[in-house]
């Protein structure tokens, strides 16, 4: 990790309350709150020239659903967390920063039910099929289980 | 029925995604009655000119990220190995990178070369097979085939060298399950002279020929580097308007950082750029293959990792033929993972891929969007509305690819 | 272009001719059951849930009753992967070059050669 991407994002991170934790090789991991999350974003952009949105991950954190933006630039990787509450996950998008993440985004609402404010086809379904039941719960969250999915959507599987 | 009313009303224009709404009585449902499956594109025309395409993805979705928290770390190597045929070794490579990230051990010198060149093989693989499909698509089948049976060169040298032609099954964590054989080194360096010569005939074929300089010149939505960077597009799709975007280059895995290579970048915009791109690509892949079979060192080939990963979280990124490939893999400190996260580079390409459709012509559709590489079982079905007449129909890929060739040269289609 | 009518069609002759295969090929596993002796480890290594181990009864080591297993291998799950074969210590475990193996009865792909008695 260079010295200088690692003292600014912690300068920058004391700054606006937020948590940077150098973890092994070449990557950070930063927390930052929802209410600071594009603020961050557009420093890491304009400021620190970081221009690359690898992918966006989202992340079963028991109470909270945990989404990971992660930044690459050369042989630096940081991965920039923040979280929302199951019980109202509702994020902030940023699309109007990096239009690339759109589909990331969605993905991420699909397979954790996370809402994001602010990206224009937050309604569509991207990888779920049509006819998902409303009330069965997203499918990468711990509590799903494969085998009550395929039931709910009548896919029972023929053998083994 | 009055067909002012029916007609689709824009909406805002939202980060640069415009968005048509029908506020009419006909359903413009993924649902189509003589349809068995849902579309993957949706194109809304004016005319003959495409102004939005929407996608659909996910039909071939396996939930492998969901299967992957509940199988061992090594058993995963293998079901992500599987996520695609074509790029199958540098998703268990990037996985293996993920997680050895986590642990204490080194992979050794001589397995990062063999990695380098297994991975070079099939980068070229790739590449050769994505001409012969723009050759299929653009109406050019004796490129298709000729291409593909230069593909079997690699395809025996993989075979040769792993035992298999597609599933390579040649990493492990910390190094690679199997030697070169034997007098491998001059077959394969034979091999990849040969291979030169004939990227350079398909790079003149290209370049000279009248199918492909119709079908491939000028086509595609212009876009600038920026677009481009803000459109998150990675590998070809970044080079070929000239952003030096090479993982191989920027942050060097396995023996990257040992051999020597030129990054290939174009600047014209177009489909043709892209094939020129390809080709070029091939020919820095083989004389790379042939360096690092020159140079290979002598050594361990693996190193034994106990079944348990330390907890931690780590990502890495590869340079797969179609473009960047990213794993996110997070450890309990047990011996399942707690979450991977894999990220196609052709995710990554949708939303550029949707903006070179922009102003472009129906018959043009199948070449554009090949020529992003999709990796997903494409192009099976795609629906389009017309907002100048309002008419909604449905093609299949083989039907779209027919509507190409008779666009461009109808007098083949002449009784 | 015109080089290309004078040389021979590129296209196997498979199935009238027999297939060239390489010396690495991967593919029907193979037992011997001489070799095996039930330490179960291919079982704990394959990725894709091919072995069972089958009780075969009981051996006497010293005054103790120790259990014998053999494994049973159903073989339409097998990806060919190789890890069964790399793992066993005894080198009971080879992959065959026998790759025509689609079949319309799933029990030709069960083998039992190691658990018959």
């Amino acid at each position: 990790m260079s010295e200088t991407l690692l003292a600014r994002i912690t300068t920058f991170a004391a700054e606006s309350n937020t948590k940077a934790v150098p973890l092994r090789k070449g990557e950070t991991l930063v927390e930052v709150d929802q209410a600071n999350i594009k603020i961050f974003i557009s420093h890491l952009l304009n400021d620190l020239a970081l221009r690359h949105l690898a992918t966006i991950t989202g992340l079963d954190l028991g109470q909270n659903l945990g989404i990971t933006y992660h930044f690459i630039q050369g042989q630096e990787t940081i991965h920039v967390r923040t979280s929302v509450p199951k019980t109202n996950p509702a994020a902030l998008s940023i699309v109007d920063l990096i239009p690339g993440a759109i589909l990331y985004e969605m993905e991420i609402h699909d397979m954790f039910g996370v809402t994001f404010t602010g990206n224009p086809w937050i309604n569509r379904k991207l990888l779920l099929p049509d006819d998902w039941p409303a009330d069965l719960p997203p499918p990468l969250l711990k509590t799903s289980k494969p085998a009550e999915i395929r039931k709910r959507l009548g896919l029972e599987t023929a053998q083994k | 029925m009055n067909a002012e009313q029916n007609k689709p009303t824009r909406r805002e224009e939202t980060a640069g995604l415009i968005e048509y709404s029908t506020e009419n009585l006909v359903p413009f449902g993924p649902i189509h009655p003589a349809l068995k499956e849902p579309e993957y594109f949706k194109l809304i025309l004016e005319g003959e000119r495409i102004v939005e395409v929407i996608p659909r993805i996910g039909y071939v979705h396996r939930g492998l990220e969901k299967a992957a928290e509940m199988r061992p770390w090594v058993q995963n190597m293998y079901m992500f190995e599987r996520t695609c045929g074509i790029c199958s070794f540098v998703h268990s490579l990037c996985y293996g990178q993920a997680v050895e990230g986590l642990t204490m051990f080194q992979v050794p010198r001589r397995a990062k070369y063999i990695r380098l060149i297994i991975a070079e093989l099939e980068r070229i693989h790739s590449h050769l097979l994505w001409v012969g499909l723009m050759g299929h698509w653009a109406g050019f089948e004796t490129l298709f085939m000729w291409v593909w049976s230069d593909r079997e060169i690699v395809l025996d040298l993989v075979e040769a060298i792993s035992g298999n032609r597609v599933h390579k099954s040649m990493n492990a964590f910390c190094g690679v399950r199997r030697d070169m054989p034997e007098g491998m080194e001059d077959r394969i360096i034979e091999r990849m002279k040969h291979m030169t010569d004939r990227a350079h005939y398909y790079r003149q074929i290209i370049d000279t020929e009248e199918t492909m300089l119709a079908r491939t010149e000028n086509v595609g939505n212009k876009v600038d580097q920026e677009t481009a960077q803000k459109l998150c597009a990675v590998g070809p799709m970044a080079r070929y308007v000239g952003l030096r975007h090479d993982v191989r280059l920027t942050d060097p895995y396995a023996a990257y950082d040992e051999v020597p290579f030129d990054i290939v970048t174009r600047n014209e915009g177009d489909v043709r750029a892209l094939l020129r791109l390809r080709l070029d690509e091939i020919v820095v892949s083989a004389n790379m293959i042939s360096y690092a079979v020159e140079h290979l060192p002598e050594g361990p080939i693996r190193v034994k990792i106990p079944p348990v990963i330390p907890a931690g979280e780590h990502s890495s990124h590869c340079e797969a033929p179609r473009g960047e490939i990213f794993y996110y893999v997070r450890s309990g400190g047990g011996r399942i993972p707690e979450r991977v996260k894999s990220r196609q580079p052709t995710l990554a390409n949708i939303p550029i891929a949707l903006e070179l459709l922009k102003g472009q012509t129906l018959a043009d559709v199948p070449v554009v969007l090949t020529a992003i590489d999709p990796c997903f079982g494409c192009m099976d079905r795609m629906s389009f509305l017309d907002t100048d007449t309002n008419r909604q129909w449905t093609w299949s890929g083989e039907q779209l690819r027919l509507y190409g060739i008779k666009h461009y040269f109808p007098e083949r289609f002449k009784k | 272009m015109f080089r290309a009518m004078l040389e021979k069609p590129k296209t196997e002759a498979y199935p009238y001719k027999p297939i060239q295969l390489t010396e690495r090929f991967r593919g029907k596993l193979d037992i011997d059951p001489a070799k095996c002796t039930g330490c179960q480890v291919c079982a704990l290594v394959c990725p894709a849930g091919v072995i069972t181990l089958i009780d075969m009864g009981t051996r006497k080591v010293g005054d103790r009753e120790l259990p014998v297993k053999r494994p049973l291998f159903d073989l339409s799950s097998c990806i060919f992967c190789g890890e069964c074969v790399d793992n066993c210590a005894f080198n009971a475990l080879e992959m065959t070059k026998q790759f025509e193996l689609a079949t319309p009865n799933k029990e030709d792909l069960m083998m039992r050669k190691a658990v018959v008695k």
